[in-house]
């Protein structure tokens, strides 16, 4: 250990020997935040491509008038998938390859939480978009628009796979964002550099802390939506079919209360970089740190009061209209607080101009442009006037490629050298940024007016008499101009990667932590982890990264070969526990195509593979905790600096507890948004009425729901005991049977519902009550986990989390059963009197 | 000084919790009312919305730290976001008291 001091070098060997990924096909293995943050932004960028290629044939149909290049039936599909792809499969992953990459190392830690899980994520995130992609390849991609309403995309009207590709590929996506989101929230909050309170963070991580909270309430809606909807599809339950109760409204709700959010989750990160990046150019510290946090509060949950404003036109009252309306007036605010810091603190600092710094106009000059229209768009009549024309599309883009594509630019230029080692060349850079600037607003500056001339959006092509031919041939025109400048940023990379000058660190003198690793930047981050006694927007990268390389900090040595890194007191920072993170292994690849199978059998109809599928998955998942953990109490450790910490497992609050609890929350919020769905159905969907009560055996609800209280009962007594020391096995058991056997009963209650298929009350009660079952059987699997862990010798009085997880799901599987089981009684007495 | 942060940090998200509550439940009135015909819905969420400010304003007129405790970059924040909170209460949930609920 750190007895005698090894030289820098040695040091690093060691280290990188073992956080390194091996060459060759050992690559598939990596489980490293470096090298799979990298890979998502590459696979990010090409889904850019992508997109970009397919909005160049839309721009290329609509140039003209009576255009016969591509019929309406290939155009759905294509400005589907254009859609689809940026927002799911560029936007999204390339701000999460983009933290993943770069947090740890903003924050002081060697990787994230869970480096298996970002390679799962990976993986999913890699297959479900190729699945996407082949469809369409094969002339079978998702053709009703990116937001899929129903009925247009239920069975009836849209027979073929298309639709099934989006639900079933996109909710393969999603996997990636979910296990994403929990991986960053936790990051954030437990592996920061010793001394780092939450209110020394840079902004960039209170940015991610709020967005990645977003994402784990956002996300649930829409995967639960999709999953319905597909239920709807494969097996006909009439989630959304109003002759048989459902409603299509639902469809839309479930939507957009993930897909408002949505856009400022991928606004907030962009927002955070920028942050990041203004600072270092204007030479000064961030104007109104302490406002920027309220503010970035203020929108992460404002932004969850606005889904309605993409509904105005269904029809809905005058007081939710006024309620959403003002809702969406007023986010403007804190979004205008963040401009207003980032303007103030460039004009009381002294700017310098840089290839980056072009970007950040652009963005400042779009994005405001973007938000005003945004402005107009809540304003309830002017909505109407303009709903589904070309002056949504300009609006949209000016915000998406304001607020997303020019701060990432900015980012690009920014960073890049801490990818490469080199520093750009400008010769390309300067040319390309003004062909992108004036090619996008001459594509999408017309767009408001041939929208406010009434042209509306998706349409294959349009007559020449109505006066749109000319705008619509500048804006194609434009569209090339900014194509051309794209491609000029991809040479310009590429140049840079072969001919750029090394520096040594720090090139532009930032002055947050990610500088103070060698660039490019080892397999370990920092050889030693700093202690950071200021804010840590405000540090010296290039004297203290000379220090860390040498091994003076937390860690700054090797022990058993350990992929060692430090956990964190979530509040004030003060070293807690060391984390010992898991090594590479093609565990996640496996699992992830074990998930393929499921997806891939359910988008074939195989529907007895999935069950399958799904089945190797979950015994792939339960193999990944195998020989992880310490069978033996080690109590105090050394961590450098004169003082010591216990080891993740023996410490209450580690990361995997956290993470669960997080895993709860987004799984309570797919649950809140399945009652929601529910209770709209049987408050407003039509064809209610009439529905016959159904006899619905009560007493055996009260006994499904008595085992699984038992069962929880069971598992807290387990805990209890195992906290005084004494064998919990026995109540482990216990708490496993008595979920097995609640979830008997639950499936015997689902006999007792009479075909779901005929009446959206049925399918509603199917639903909630397979919910039920599905977190029985989890609830005891977990409590079956902690009873084999506990024969491994891996669990102790202090060693206790699989305890805590064994509790926590079996508690909650009880908690959802209440409401569950009594939405569905009251569903079957629905019709009575 | 970890119970201070602790507050603070709970305080940043308070405001804009309870305005979500708020939101939740007054849009259900609004939905569930008029769904059902309720008699005197306007005077229920008028109720509704005067009790949903009190809330709010408690938090945004609050002290952000305790006697003898310094202020801190987390507290500042939490009373911005609690005052934003409040306004966005008023001003958001305003149209209850006197626009159409059912129509
Ligand atoms: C690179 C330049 C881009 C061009 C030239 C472009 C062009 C277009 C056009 C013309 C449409 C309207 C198609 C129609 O309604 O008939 C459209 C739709 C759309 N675009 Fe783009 N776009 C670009 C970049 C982006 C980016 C970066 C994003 C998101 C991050 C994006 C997201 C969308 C979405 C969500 C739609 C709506 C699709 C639908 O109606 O289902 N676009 N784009
Ligand atoms: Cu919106």
């Amino acid at each position: 250990m750190s007895d005698t001091p090894i030289s820098p070098i040695r040091l690093h060997k060691e280290l990188e020997r073992i956080w390194m990924t091996p060459p060759g096909i050992g690559r598939l293995s990596s489980v490293n935040h470096t090298v799979l943050g990298k890979r998502f932004m590459v696979v990010a960028l090409t889904f850019f491509a992508i997109g970009g290629f397919l909005s160049m044939l839309i721009r290329a149909q609509l140039a003209t008038p009576n255009s016969a290049f591509i019929g309406p039936e290939i155009y759905n599909q294509i400005f589907t998938m254009h859609g689809t792809v940026m927002m799911f499969l560029f936007a999204i992953p390339m701000f999460e390859g983009f933290v993943i990459y770069m947090l740890p190392k903003m924050l002081g830690a060697r990787d994230m939480a869970f480096p298996r899980l970002t390679a799962y994520g990976f993986w999913c995130y890699l297959f479900g978009g190729t699945i996407l992609i082949v469809a369409m390849l094969l002339g079978a991609a998702p053709d009703s628009g990116w937001f899929m309403y129903t009925p247009l995309s239920s069975k009836p009207y849209t027979p073929g796979i298309n639709a099934d590709v989006w639900l079933l590929g996109i909710t393969f996506v999603e996997i990636s964002a979910v296990t994403a989101a929990i991986e960053i929230f936790v990051s954030i909050l437990k592996m920061r550099a010793p001394g780092m309170s939450l209110a020394r963070m840079p902004l960039m991580a209170w940015y991610m802390l709020v967005t990645s909270g977003m994402m784990i309430v956002g996300f649930p809606p829409l995967i639960l939506g999709s999953i319905l909807l597909e239920l709807e599809r494969a097996f006909d339950l009439p989630f959304f079919d109003p002759t048989r109760g459902g409603d299509p409204l639902l469809w839309q709700h479930l939507f957009w209360l993930f897909g408002h959010p949505e856009v400022y989750i991928i606004f907030l990160p962009a927002a955070g970089a920028l942050s990041t990046i203004i600072p270092v150019f204007a030479q000064r510290q961030i104007l109104g740190y302490r406002a920027i946090i309220a503010a970035i509060v203020a929108m992460g949950f404002l932004s969850f009061g606005l889904w309605v404003h993409h509904m105005f036109t269904v029809g809905i009252p005058h007081l939710a209209l006024a309620f959403f309306s003002s809702a969406s007036a007023l986010v403007a605010i804190p979004t205008a607080v963040q401009i207003f810091a980032w303007l103030g603190t460039l004009a009381s600092g002294k700017p310098k101009w840089d290839v980056p710094m072009l970007y950040v106009f652009g963005f400042f000059f779009v994005f405001v442009i973007g938000g005003l229209t945004g402005v107009m768009l809540a304003m309830v009549p002017f909505n109407t006037q303009v709903h589904d024309t070309h002056f949504v599309v300009a609006h949209l883009h000016y915000v998406l490629v304001g607020g997303f594509v020019f701060p990432m630019l900015a980012g690009i230029y920014h960073w890049l050298p801490h990818i490469s080692g080199r520093q750009s060349l400008y010769k390309l850079s300067i040319p390309a940024f003004w062909l992108i600037f004036i090619g996008f607003n001459l594509t999408f500056f017309l767009m408001h007016l041939t929208g406010l001339m009434g042209m509306p959006r998706r349409i294959s092509t349009y007559p020449s008499n109505w006066g749109w031919d000319w705008l619509n041939l500048l804006s194609s025109f434009g569209s090339f101009i900014l194509t051309m400048g794209f491609c000029l940023v991809l040479a310009d990379l590429v140049l840079q990667f072969r001919f750029g000058r090394y520096f040594r660190r720090d090139p532009w003198q930032a002055q947050t932590l990610e500088w103070a690793t060698p660039t490019p930047p080892p397999s370990y981050n920092f050889a030693a982890i700093p202690r950071i006694d200021e804010r840590a927007d405000g540090l010296e990268p290039a004297k203290i990264g000379p220090l860390l390389a040498g091994g003076y900090g937390y860690l700054g040595f090797t022990r058993n070969g350990d992929q060692e890194t430090m956990g964190v007191d979530m509040l004030t920072g003060a070293p807690e526990h060391v984390i010992i993170l898991p090594r590479r292994t093609y565990l996640p690849l496996w699992t992830a195509l074990a998930t393929a199978s499921f997806f891939l059998a359910m988008l074939f109809g195989l529907y007895w593979l999935a069950p399958f599928g799904a089945l190797l998955t979950l015994i792939l998942f339960l193999i990944w905790p195998a020989n992880i953990g310490q069978t033996e109490d080690e109590g105090l450790i050394d961590i450098g600096m004169g003082e010591a910490a216990p080891l993740d497992v023996e410490c209450p609050n580690n990361v995997a507890v956290l993470a669960n609890r997080c895993a709860l929350v987004m799984n309570a919020t797919l649950f809140s948004s399945l009652l929601f769905g529910g209770l709209f159905l049987l408050v407003v969907a039509p064809n209610w009425e009439g529905l016959v009560p159904i006899d619905w055996p009560v007493w055996l609800s009260g006994l499904a729901w008595i085992l699984s209280a038992s069962a929880a009962g069971a598992s807290w007594l387990a805990r209890q005991r195992n906290l005084s020391g004494q064998n919990a096995g026995g109540f482990l058991l216990a708490a496993a049977l008595g979920h097995v056997a609640a979830l008997v009963m639950l499936i015997v209650l689902l006999t007792a519902v009479p075909n779901p298929t005929d009446h959206a009350r049925q399918a509603v009660m199917f639903a909630l009550l397979s919910f039920s079952a599905i977190h029985c059987g989890l609830a005891a699997l977990l409590a079956g986990h902690g009873f084999w862990r506990l024969t491994q010798g891996y669990v102790s009085a202090r060693r206790q989390t699989e305890l805590v997880l064994a509790w926590l799901w079996n508690g909650y599987a009880a908690a959802t059963m209440i409401p569950a089981l009594g939405l569905a009684t009251l569903l079957a007495w629905a019709g009575g009197t | 000084m970890v119970r201070q942060d602790l507050r603070a940090l709970l305080l940043l998200i308070a405001g804009f919790t309870v305005w979500s509550l708020a939101f939740v439940v007054l849009y259900g009135l609004q939905a569930i009312g008029c769904a059902y015909g309720w008699p005197n819905h306007r005077w229920l969420l008028i109720g509704a919305y005067v009790a949903s400010l009190i809330p709010l304003a408690w938090l945004a007129m609050g002290k952000p730290v305790r006697e003898g405790e310094p202020t801190t970059t987390l507290s500042i924040a939490a009373v911005w976001a609690n005052r934003a909170a409040l306004g966005a209460g008023i001003l958001v949930f305003l149209p209850v008291t006197f626009v159409s609920a059912c129509i």
